[in-house]
């Protein structure tokens, strides 16, 4: 396994970069392969369904053809829907179909030079909004048009793995598009409910991946002023990777307390949920002494 | 408060509409309301501006204060001037975290190490838009207060839009100290002007409705269908056509409203092209035109035209693409190949 125990340090490097590079190897292959079996589990359900399907029509040409040959009008079987019943049938749940792929977040039309996708964001039930890729197949994959915020890396991602993996490239798109749809809702809720709470302004940017904003934190019937600044270091993801609070100086040391639970809190909970929990936590207190 | 400071303050309130003025004001926030109570806002406009400067010395303004109010009424009626987009570039992939008081320090400083005398003012909005605004003086002068220059700058995109002040020689520095301040390495003008800076922001941020073919229809907003005609002796004879027209039109435009334009101009660089035995030109060379179409609101107007059965349906693409290649500004030249003229790219 060991091509030659090198003791200079490039030998180690070298070895360990090796070594990183066989694992991700098998990360890769590893998804892959998941990737695969879902796509599998997914086809068989659909035979399923198609099969189902089939087994119907067929009943219904059976009947059909029954009440054909016994005109004795036997009214046995159920009333046979009319043509016009039957195309209404079909639109209805050829579009709960297409409502269906529009909810799973990513859907596409064929287009004539190519297809159209349509990428829909959501936050925890809520849905937001969708974003649109016009791509051409000839004479290679490329973006004709498209309407992503002109902040979200689309390009690198493109370059990366439009032309390889468009599978992967509209799953990392999509990462993207959620995480900040996202962190924009948290921000607009935190914005709309809890003002009372947010002294000045909250300052965020494009991408919301940074927050900036000062919050009132009761503290035995004294309010304390509490800075917060949130980093999302991950644009894949809608919780913030590093949480700074501070307290003005003239604030008692139990505080500190304080500011470690919440710093801990918006680490993992969605940030209006945070605040939500402080209201209530808050009421709770005020009973006690 | 100096007599310079005074005169500026009450040559922008004297911009501001009379019955706008208390609003602006307001939105300024540097005089109480009481004092603003004190104020007859219907009276003419030059004893509103005495009265408001009056206030404006009891409150002791200074420079900063002016700047602001100038840059709110610059926001409010951003559409008095003529905005271009820049687009700033760079090589590096990484996730840059903007953060506000480093990229104005670094504006700041990179434009005072050049020049001492300027004024340097900043606004944020909500729609995360940053407002700069730029009084140019010389190493000998003050700044000039009436020449400013205004950029407005959203935190994590490439664009940039400048309303650049008419001292020309400023652009190049302003320029430099943009790219300096938000970590890019070039910035180039784009051939995309206006004077409404919000319809700008819409054609490159891509915010303006464009027609996607999707499965799951989007609303459509309820057109205002002439009702069928109830005499049933009117036919529409070509209704199919129109329909036609319609549905070419809808496509390439799509179905919400347009950005606004005020111009499109076309360069062209082409060649003539006559019966050669008319023999126009001696030489061969390119005949140097310009066509410039105008309107208050171009692009509304061009969709407008097929319908109103002006032009043929679809448009040239010449006229269709522009918000999709952002550019109102075109130059053409001989094509050289299989495509019908061909754009300078730069």
């Amino acid at each position: 396994m060991e091509e030659g125990k090198a003791y200079s340090p490039c030998g180690v490097f070298a070895h360990l970069e090796m070594l990183e590079a066989r694992a991700c190897e098998a990360a890769t292959k590893k998804e892959e392969t998941e990737r695969q079996e879902e796509k599998l589990a997914r086809l068989k359900a659909r035979v399923e369904e198609l099969r189902l399907q089939r087994d119907e029509l067929q009943a219904k040409v059976d009947l059909q053809q029954k009440r054909q040959l016994g005109k004795e009008g036997v009214a046995s079987a159920p009333a046979q829907p009319s043509a016009q019943a039957v195309l209404e049938w079909k639109i209805r749940s050829v579009e709960a179909m297409l409502q269906v792929f529009y909810l799973t977040g990513i859907s596409g039309k064929l287009t004539k030079l190519g297809v159209c996708f349509c990428i829909s964001t959501a936050y925890e039930g809520t849905y937001l909004d969708s974003y649109y890729l016009d791509l051409l197949t000839k004479p290679e994959v490329q973006i004709h048009r498209h309407s992503v915020p002109v902040f979200i890396p689309l390009g690198q991602i493109a370059k990366k793995y439009l032309q390889t993996d468009i599978r992967r490239f509209l799953s990392v798109l999509s990462d993207h598009l959620n995480a900040y749809a996202g962190r924009r809702y948290q921000a607009d809720q935190l914005q709309e409910h809890f003002s009372d709470q947010i002294e000045g302004t909250l300052q965020r940017n494009s991408l919301c991946n940074l927050l900036v904003f000062n919050y009132n934190v009761l503290s035995k019937r004294k309010t304390f002023l509490f800075n917060v600044r949130l980093l999302y270091g991950d644009l894949c993801c809608s919780l913030p990777t590093e949480v700074v609070i501070s307290c003005t100086p003239d604030a008692p040391a139990s505080l500190a307390e304080t500011a470690a639970a919440h710093s801990d809190l918006f680490r993992r909970v969605a940030l209006h949920k945070a605040f939500r929990s402080f209201s209530s936590a808050e009421e709770n207190m005020d009973g006690a002494p | 408060m100096d007599e310079i400071l005074a005169e500026y303050i009450r040559r922008t309130v004297l911009k501001i509409p009379r019955d706008e003025i208390k609003t602006v004001l307001q939105t300024w926030g540097f005089l109480s309301e009481a004092q603003l109570q004190t104020v007859n806002f219907h009276q003419i406009k030059e004893n509103i501006s005495q009265d408001v400067v009056r206030l404006c010395e009891e409150n002791s303004a200074d420079i900063k204060q002016a700047a602001v109010l100038d840059i709110i009424y610059n926001h409010i009626y951003s559409d008095k001037r003529v905005w271009s987009v820049y687009q700033m570039s760079k090589t590096g992939e990484e996730t840059e975290f903007f953060d506000l008081t480093d990229f104005k320090k670094k504006f700041k400083r990179r434009l005072r190490s050049a020049l001492k005398n300027v004024t340097i003012n900043f606004r944020e909005y909500e729609d995360n838009s940053i407002w700069i605004r730029i009084a140019w003086g010389t190493p000998y002068k003050k700044p000039n207060q009436y020449k400013s220059s205004y950029v407005v700058y959203h935190s994590q995109t490439p664009y940039v839009f400048i309303s650049a002040s008419v001292l020309k020689s400023t652009l190049p520095l302003l320029c430099q100290a943009l790219v300096v301040a938000s970590n890019y390495r070039d910035i180039r003008e784009m051939e995309l002007r206006s004077h409404s800076l919000n319809s700008l922001k819409d054609i490159v941020f891509k915010r303006y409705s464009q027609n996607f073919q999707t499965y799951y229809p989007r609303p459509l907003q309820e057109r205002n269908v002439a009702p069928e005609s109830a005499d049933l002796r009117i036919v529409q004879e070509n209704r199919h056509e129109k329909e036609r027209i319609e549905r070419v039109n809808r496509k390439v435009f799509g179905d919400g409203p347009q950005p606004k334009l005020e111009f499109a101009q076309y360069k062209l660089e082409t060649m003539f092209k006559s019966d050669p035995k008319m023999g126009v030109l001696d030489k061969k060379e390119p005949f140097r035109c310009l066509v410039k179409f105008s309107s208050p609101h171009l692009l509304e107007s061009l969709k407008s035209l097929a319908p109103a059965g002006m032009a043929d349906a679809p448009l040239s693409p010449l006229l269709t693409c522009i918000p999709q290649k952002a550019r109102n500004y075109f130059k053409i030249r001989e094509k050289k190949g299989i495509f019908p003229g061909s754009f300078v790219s730069p």
